[in-house]
């Protein structure tokens, strides 16, 4: 088992293409980690430089407290699947499987053994004289994987391997990969630009945009503290409402003003906010923390809009809701819930569960919730990942 | 169910009848200009065709055929031909497949080499034989000269029967070796890049990357690269015509050339067509293969 450690690593394509800058990263022993982001945020190089594939331009790139950054990738015994499965192929599954084994010298008998062991646990076994070209999509993934798994590697590093199948053995695959890893302890690394993916599997997210990390924590935690509102915007789906806004009233800070209606900030809340009085804020809003009937804490204050659309996902709810003055927030609600467009109705928005950013940064003020202020420890804690 | 239309013919029909329309000429000349050679020839090889009256044609079957596989020298011409193929392209075949892994590797100046590359093959092939004719010439010839100059006696390049042989190989590897490197480098172009990244993280040397990767993937590029170059040196007559006629004895009589002494100077018409008809058959043959070969990529 292998710990990786980044230091200041940065990647440097040609004369002045910046792809990865100057990113620190521990990623633990038998840890699943993701690397979330948009296309072009780094995360695919971050993950090549690692397997090796990709030179690192400076910084320093340990595996297992050695340093590797000059280390050829067939000695850093790592095993990588890639986003389409790059699998040989005028090469049987089977050869497929044993090729890299047999490159390493490895005794007939133990790859038979192995061979035999992986194809049975990703349910292969009986595809072994077929070449790619004759297998589904997800077979062809399964394969990718038993090659990764086959070679017994130190760390596992993969690409997207899931965003090429369809959503059905995505959500299949999601599971079996958590199974695999908590059978067999060993270090992950993924790589994804879905956050449906980053939830579920990881058990650290690192949140990366424009070749910087911006977060790193448990999904959990990230969802709820989001370091920024780049990160409050990604996760989830719908994503974290965010809105422009003024923070005004008798101290500065009593209302926050989103021009056609005005929320009251809870005086216990304000204190953090003290330093943006009377200044323009981006609030975000969770979607689940919008109701359509009103909650008896006494938290909540009542804004009447008027229903924009209404999307219907099955076991929920989408109300897009038009709140005047240019601003669009969307609701979760329960499968039940009907409205037609164009009907005003009245939403009742926590107060207590409000997010502030700043709006040149975008970084968080204040986190909605227990959580409360953002404090300047908090934010190491946060890039560290929590206890 | 299809619809007729004013004419009283469907869409389709009508497609049909303008794709005709414009495909006539093209198919008029190529009837003129191919099939009709063609058949004659055929023509010509079953019946006694001489030169002095032509319209006295007398049909003799495959009487023609039975001379020409009597004749002494046509071994000899079928022999001399099977080495020419073989050498010309084994020999092109390593060296387009060096030059197309170091083009393909190469990342600045690429399409100054490829024009380096490409110019041997724009020259007409009367044009390469007489250039090298020149060069080779055993007195005024530059390359004696320069090997002269380095205390090497000049060698007659196209008079002595071993030389001349491998004269005329290399020649023709001169002119046409950057047709195979093309087309392999197209092939190298086209291979997908992750089988390489996956097998650098399975341990595979560059080495090992050559044998067990890029030559698999590679097959079908070979054989057709190969195909192709067979069918092209099998008619090889060019070079032969203005470097060697066929000679010294011999020695560089290839069968196109030797049909076309057979035919010119021999004046016996319906020998040579025979002869013609059956180097189609072999032509047809590979082409044939190389057709159904493609075919079973798909």
């Amino acid at each position: 088992m292998a710990n990786i450690v980044l230091e200041g690593v940065t990647k440097v394509y040609g004369q002045d293409i910046l792809a990865v800058d100057n990113i620190d990263l521990e990623i633990r022993e038998g840890e699943f980690m993701v690397l979330l982001g948009p296309s072009g945020c780094g995360k695919s190089t971050t993950l090549r430089m690692i397997a090796g594939l990709e030179e690192v331009t400076s910084g320093t790139l340990r595996i297992s407290d050695e340093v590797v950054n000059d280390v050829d990738p067939a000695d850093r015994d790592l095993a990588v699947v890639f986003q389409n499965y790059a699998l040989y192929p005028h090469m049987t599954v089977e050869r497929n499987l044993a090729f890299g084994l047999k490159l390493r010298k490895t005794p007939q008998e133990v790859i038979d053994r192995r061979i035999r062991d992986t194809t049975a646990m990703l349910g292969i076994d009986s595809l072994l004289d077929r070449r790619p070209s004759e297998l589904s999509g997800g077979q062809q993934q399964r394969v990718a994987l038993g090659r990764a798994l086959v070679r017994d590697p130190e760390a596992f590093l993969l690409d997207e391997p899931l965003s090429n199948l369809d959503a059905k053995l995505r959500a299949a695959m999601r599971t079996e990969l958590i199974k695999i890893h908590r059978m067999l302890g060993k270090t992950v690394v993924h790589v994804t630009h879905d956050q449906v993916e980053a939830m579920t599997m990881g058990e650290r997210i690192c949140i990366m945009r424009e070749g910087r990390i911006i977060q790193v924590g448990p999904p959990l935690e990230v969802y709820r503290h989001p370091a920024d509102s780049f990160v409050a915007g990604f996760l989830a789906s719908p994503p974290m409402n965010l809105l422009k806004a003024r923070l005004s009233g008798h101290h500065g800070v009593d209302e926050v003003d989103l021009s056609a209606v005005n929320l009251p900030i809870p005086r216990h809340r304000q204190a953090p906010l003290r330093r943006h009085a009377g200044s323009e804020v981006v609030v975000g809003i969770r979607p689940e923390d919008v109701h359509t009937q009103e909650p008896s804490d006494g938290t909540h204050h009542r804004v009447d809009i008027t229903v924009v659309a209404v999307e219907v996902l099955g076991p929920e709810v989408i109300l897009v809701a038009d709140l005047g003055g240019g601003q669009e927030i969307s609701v979760r609600q329960g499968a039940t819930f009907h409205a037609v467009a164009g009907a005003r109705i009245p939403l009742y928005i926590d107060l207590e569960q409000l997010h502030f950013f700043e709006v040149d940064s975008g970084l968080a003020v204040l986190h909605g919730g227990a959580s409360g202020p953002v404090r300047p420890e908090l934010g190491s804690y946060l890039k560290e990942g929590g206890p | 169910m299809s619809v007729a239309t004013a004419d009283g013919l469907t869409l389709a029909g009508r497609d049909r009848r303008f794709g005709l329309l414009l495909t006539a000429p093209g198919l008029l000349s190529l009837l003129i200009v191919i099939t009709f050679p063609l058949f004659f020839t055929l023509f010509t090889s079953v019946h006694d065709y001489t030169l002095l009256t032509p319209n006295y044609d007398t049909f003799v079957g495959l009487e023609n055929y039975e001379e020409a596989l009597d004749e002494e020298y046509l071994p000899g011409s079928l022999w001399v031909t099977t080495k020419f193929v073989l050498a010309s392209i084994v020999i092109e075949f390593i060296i387009g497949f060096a030059v197309a892994l170091s083009l393909h590797a190469t990342r600045r100046f690429g399409s100054i080499y490829y024009l380096i590359l490409l110019a041997p093959l724009l020259i007409n092939p009367v044009v390469v034989g007489l250039l090298w004719r020149m060069l080779l010439h055993s007195e005024l010839g530059i390359i004696n000269y320069a090997i002269g100059l380095v205390g090497i006696s000049p060698v007659s390049w196209l008079g002595d029967a071993d030389i001349a042989f491998w004269t005329v190989v290399l020649t023709d590897i001169w002119h046409q070796v950057s047709f195979m490197a093309i087309l392999l480098v197209a092939g190298l172009a086209a291979l997908p890049r992750e089988p390489y990244e996956a097998a650098r993280m399975d341990g595979a040397s560059t080495i090992s990357c050559f044998i067990h990767i890029t030559l698999p993937l590679m097959r079908p590029v070979i054989a057709v690269a190969i195909l192709l170059r067979m069918i092209f040196a099998i008619k090889t007559f060019d070079i032969v015509f203005i470097m060697t006629k066929g000679g010294p004895g011999t020695a560089t009589d290839l069968i196109s050339y030797y049909i076309y002494r057979a035919a010119f100077f021999g004046l016996d018409i319906g020998r040579a067509s025979a002869m013609a008809a059956g180097l189609l058959v072999i032509i047809v043959a590979l082409t044939a293969y190389l057709y159904r070969y493609m075919n079973s990529l798909k």
